[in-house]
């Protein structure tokens, strides 16, 4: 019988889904005889979208994306992807793409087209007047976890080196921010300790914060199978205010009032005390008490608890928590062969975010279950490569790249020479955090920013408020993006940029895995890469400020060409120059090595011998990690030679509850809380461009609580009022058993000016991490009418 | 007309139920499935928001623990898409006020 092109498309699909479950199908062999003809190439590289960093396979046909596959070998996904994963190449083609460079004098006018001498001279110019006249602080950059390492790299030398500012931020600030301050005051290094294996390892897995489910579905799968295929020797803890898909696999479901976890997560380490469950020899070899300034002993620690006793924590708490599932969530926690805690947004993004990351190292550092097969403190990251070009390759106003802090002298003079520029050029004081970058805007202090690849016009808090200043006419504005953004709107420069898979770089993912994306396809237009435009523009700031330290800072890639060539020398001057001998060494990572391997290399991975097994999937531990050997003090297994202790130690916190920084009271009665839903991704520039996405949800809707409702007289779909101190919006119910009772939980993607949720949220941060506390405030909630017919949309 | 290859992930125990109940679904066609309770299907349909309607059905349903994709192609879909024959529809106006 002959086979149709479509059977043969329908029969590779089934064999696709088969072989990921060891599932024989009879017609393999006549499939595979047929050879591969849906495509004519495929292309290896890493989904754009989350944090997970799934490997996918892009399949060409004249020279356009037709097709798109997982890749079953790569560690990360092992072939599995989600819907949003599946069609994010779809944004390729769209017809919305920018193509040219667009200008406006005044943010009045209307963009009109100009050609890119044009546009770079207006850029470099503008920069360099707000540097003449009122200083290289009056200038910054605010970027993405979205923008490759390569990209972030280039921006941050140009602001740091040329134009000497730290003003240097990203969109990470508001996601993870509040994770690498408590791995670095837990562990005394950022970034997590194991990667996605240990879940296949593990005995219990401790969910906290994380709607993964919808936010990490390859990853949530992983978590499912292990459960389902160890349905009485695996335990899955959910921690939530909310009941969300993620809860459908969980052994028990702690649902407490928001912001009180702080106390639940206490509540379980005063348990594994009293019980004895802790690991005393670990504790003794590898980690010391902290309160506040001081070093306490595990008494002083314990007495400190007293108060986060189960029964009142429990109190605390509300929900259905009680003392005796405290206890027992500690004992399966402590008492499991190894323990793996995840979590996200919401334990980021808190006032205290920075203490509920300490409090859940607490339990690992105190149970031993971290540095083995199995067990780890593990954060998971909402972007695909907020850890790779944010956290590693200095992204952030405090950071240089290499997990280097900028106010150490010594440490930027060892960048100064790397980029071989005069000692001293790089200034010693950080620069202006996102939330404090934004209110710099608002107060005319910062003339020209550049914002890649982001809308913090949309995905900033308390929005309206900072929307004023990119307005502001003396505050010049640079967007790079491929599609319109509401941020876009407020800007006077728009630059057309390449997408994924038409220009090559590095992402770095959740489980400090850094993999290669080749370019294989033209930009539309005459978009460009990032590399290529911060090169250019550097060369023309260089002039317009005679000043030969801005041209150094690009010279070393002059004259490259942008697809792969520029890329490729400046990945090699991160890697090679600053990153060797750090904690985060990428030496072995070369685009040689990268391109070999199915997925990537974890780092710590000195040498290409060593990367090519992949690197470092346990990092301090001897038997996985080179670098803990090489940095050995004794004999002992596990070397925390991570840069932010001195003692080399890990530190359990002692660290009080807190509540949120706004909690409901009488005229703002219930908490809101916002988040993502499955396939939707940040402010929808993207998905909300693909139709079948966009379809499935085309607006944010509410989640209330049935027994709020019913008392509200709110039915499904009705039409409802949030309303807090800051702003208001209107969006179609959902009454479901999610939200506890006194809370409703809002998504967050929609641009529409009546539903974007992040003019109701509060702009409250950390005082440690600076995060801002999205997940958390105070709202009052009203039934404005029945169902309304509703307009999706996009920019 | 995309068509997809997904393995869909239930409860063991309810396993052939759930077979039976996509095997009954127009467009999907169920190629197996194991002990395990995944289960091997292919999607194939007219459009992809047919497509995505049918799994994010799937996914609300809460006995369906998990719904992940292996393949997809879109090719004849998106040779329109290039050739101009379908614009992807996006059902609102854009603003057009800042644009040349
Ligand atoms: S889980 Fe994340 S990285 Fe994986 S396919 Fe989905 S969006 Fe992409």
């Amino acid at each position: 019988m002959v086979m149709t092109r479509r059977d043969f498309i329908k029969k590779t699909a089934a064999l696709s889904a088969a072989s990921f479950v060891g599932l024989n199908l009879p017609f393999a062999k006549h499939v595979d005889q047929a050879g591969a003809t849906d495509a004519d190439k495929w292309v290896r590289g890493s989904c754009r979208l989350c944090g997970l960093g799934c490997r996918v396979e892009l399949g060409l046909k004249g020279g356009k994306p037709v097709a798109i596959r997982g890749v079953a070998k790569s560690r990360t996904n092992f072939g599995y992807l989600c819907m949003k994963g599946m069609l994010f190449y779809k944004v390729m083609e769209h017809p919305d793409r920018l193509k040219m460079p667009l200008y406006r004098e005044s943010k009045k006018d209307a963009f009109r087209e100009i050609s890119w001498d044009e546009a770079l001279d207006i850029a470099a110019k503008k920069f360099a007047d707000a540097k003449k006249e009122f200083g290289g602080d009056s200038t910054a950059y605010y970027g993405s976890g979205q923008a490759l390492t390569e990209e972030t790299y280039l921006f941050q030398k140009v602001m740091r080196g040329g134009l000497q500012t730290n003003n240097v931020e990203g969109n990470p600030r508001l996601c993870m921010a509040s994770a690498v301050g408590g791995y670095l005051t837990s562990f005394g290094a950022d970034e997590p300790i194991g990667g996605y294996s240990n879940i296949e390892k593990s005995s219990c897995i401790f969910i906290i914060g994380s709607n993964m489910a919808e936010a990490h579905p390859v990853f949530f799968r992983r978590v499912m199978r292990r459960k389902m295929d160890n349905k009485d020797t695996v335990k899955v803890i959910n921690a939530d205010p909310r009941v969300s898909p993620t809860s459908r696999i969980a052994d028990m479901h702690m649902q407490f009032r928001p912001g009180t976890d702080l106390a639940m997560l206490n509540a379980m380490a005063y348990v594994i005390i009293e019980e004895k469950l802790f690991d005393k020899k670990f504790i003794s070899d590898y980690a010391v008490f902290k309160s506040g300034k001081n070093t306490v002993d595990m008494d002083t620690y314990f007495a400190e608890l007293g108060d986060y006793t189960p029964e009142k924590a429990a109190v605390i708490c509300g929900g259905n928590i009680t003392g005796d599932m405290i206890r027992k969530a500690a004992r399966w926690f402590a008492k499991s062969n190894g323990t793996v805690s995840c979590w996200c947004m919401g334990i980021n993004q808190r006032k205290r975010g920075v203490w509920a990351n300490n409090l859940i190292n607490n339990l690992h550092i105190l149970t031993g279950q971290l540095c083995k097969p199995g067990a780890d403190s593990f954060s998971l990251t909402g972007q695909p490569n907020a850890c790779g070009g944010v956290r590693e390759g200095g992204g952030l106003c405090h950071i240089l790249p290499g997990h280097r802090l900028v106010k150490k002298e010594k440490l930027r003079n060892q960048v100064e020479s790397a980029w071989g520029i005069p000692a001293g050029r790089i200034p010693p004081k950080p620069g202006y955090h996102t939330m404090a970058m934004f209110k710099a805007v608002n107060e005319g202090k910062i003339k020209a920013i550049w914002i890649n690849c982001t809308s913090p016009a949309q995905s900033l808090p308390n929005v309206d408020l900072y929307r004023k200043g990119m307005a502001r006419e003396d505050v010049f504005m640079v967007c790079t993006d491929i599609f319109p953004t509401l941020t876009t709107e407020l800007a006077n420069l728009i630059l057309p940029t390449a997408f994924h898979f038409e220009k090559t770089g590095v992402y770095g993912c959740t489980e400090r895995r850094s993999q290669i994306t080749p370019k294989c396809c033209d930009a539309p237009g005459e978009a460009h890469a990032e590399v290529w435009i911060v090169r250019e523009w550097a060369k023309r700031l260089a002039r317009e400020l005679n000043d030969p330290v801005i041209e150094q800072c690009v010279a070393p890639f002059d004259g490259l060409e942008e697809g792969y060539d520029l890329p490729k020398a400046i990945w090699d001057e991160y890697t090679q120059k600053l990153t060797k001998g750090r904690d985060s060494d990428l030496t072995g990572a070369t685009y040689g090595v990268l391109e070999q391997m199915h997925d990537g290399v974890q780092w710590p991975a000195a040498t290409e011998e060593y990367a090519l097994t992949g690197g470092t999937v346990i990092k301090f531990a001897r038997e996985y990690d080179p670098m803990a050997e090489s940095h050995a003090k004794d004999d002992k297994p596990f070397q925390f030679y991570g840069p932010a202790h001195p003692d080399k130690k890990l530190w359990i916190w002692s660290r009080p509850y807190k509540g949120a920084d706004e909690e409901p009271d009488a005229e703002y009665p219930f908490y809101l809380s916002t988040g993502r839903i499955i396939d939707h991704w940040h402010t929808t520039s993207m998905t909300g461009r693909i139709p079948e996405l966009l379809r499935a949800n085309p607006y944010s809707f509410v989640e209330v609580n049935p027994r709020d409702a019913e008392r509200m007289g709110i039915k499904p779909g009705d039409m409802v009022e949030l309303e807090s101190r800051r702003g208001r919006v209107e969006m179609p119910a959902k009454v479901v058993e999610g939200p506890i009772e006194g809370m409703v939980f809002a998504y967050w993607h929609d641009m529409h000016e009546d539903r974007m949720i992040n003019k109701v949220v509060k702009d409250a941060f950390d005082p440690g991490s600076k995060e801002p506390e999205f997940k958390i405030c105070a709202v009052k909630v009203r039934r404005l009418s029945g169902p309304k017919r509703l307009t999706p949309y996009v920019v | 007309m995309p068509i997809g290859g997904f393995v869909i992930s239930v409860d063991p125990d309810i396993r052939e139920e759930i077979v039976t109940m996509l095997s009954e679904m127009e467009g999907v066609e169920v190629h197996g499935s194991d002990a395990k309770g995944n289960i091997v299907a292919v999607i194939d349909t007219e459009t992809s928001e047919v497509m995505d309607d049918l799994v994010h059905g799937l996914q609300k349903d809460p006995q369906i623990l998990s719904v992940g994709l292996t393949y997809l192609n879109a090719e004849d879909e998106i040779e329109k898409i290039v050739s101009g024959e379908l614009r992807p529809e996006i059902p609102f106006g854009r603003k057009k006020k800042n644009r040349p």
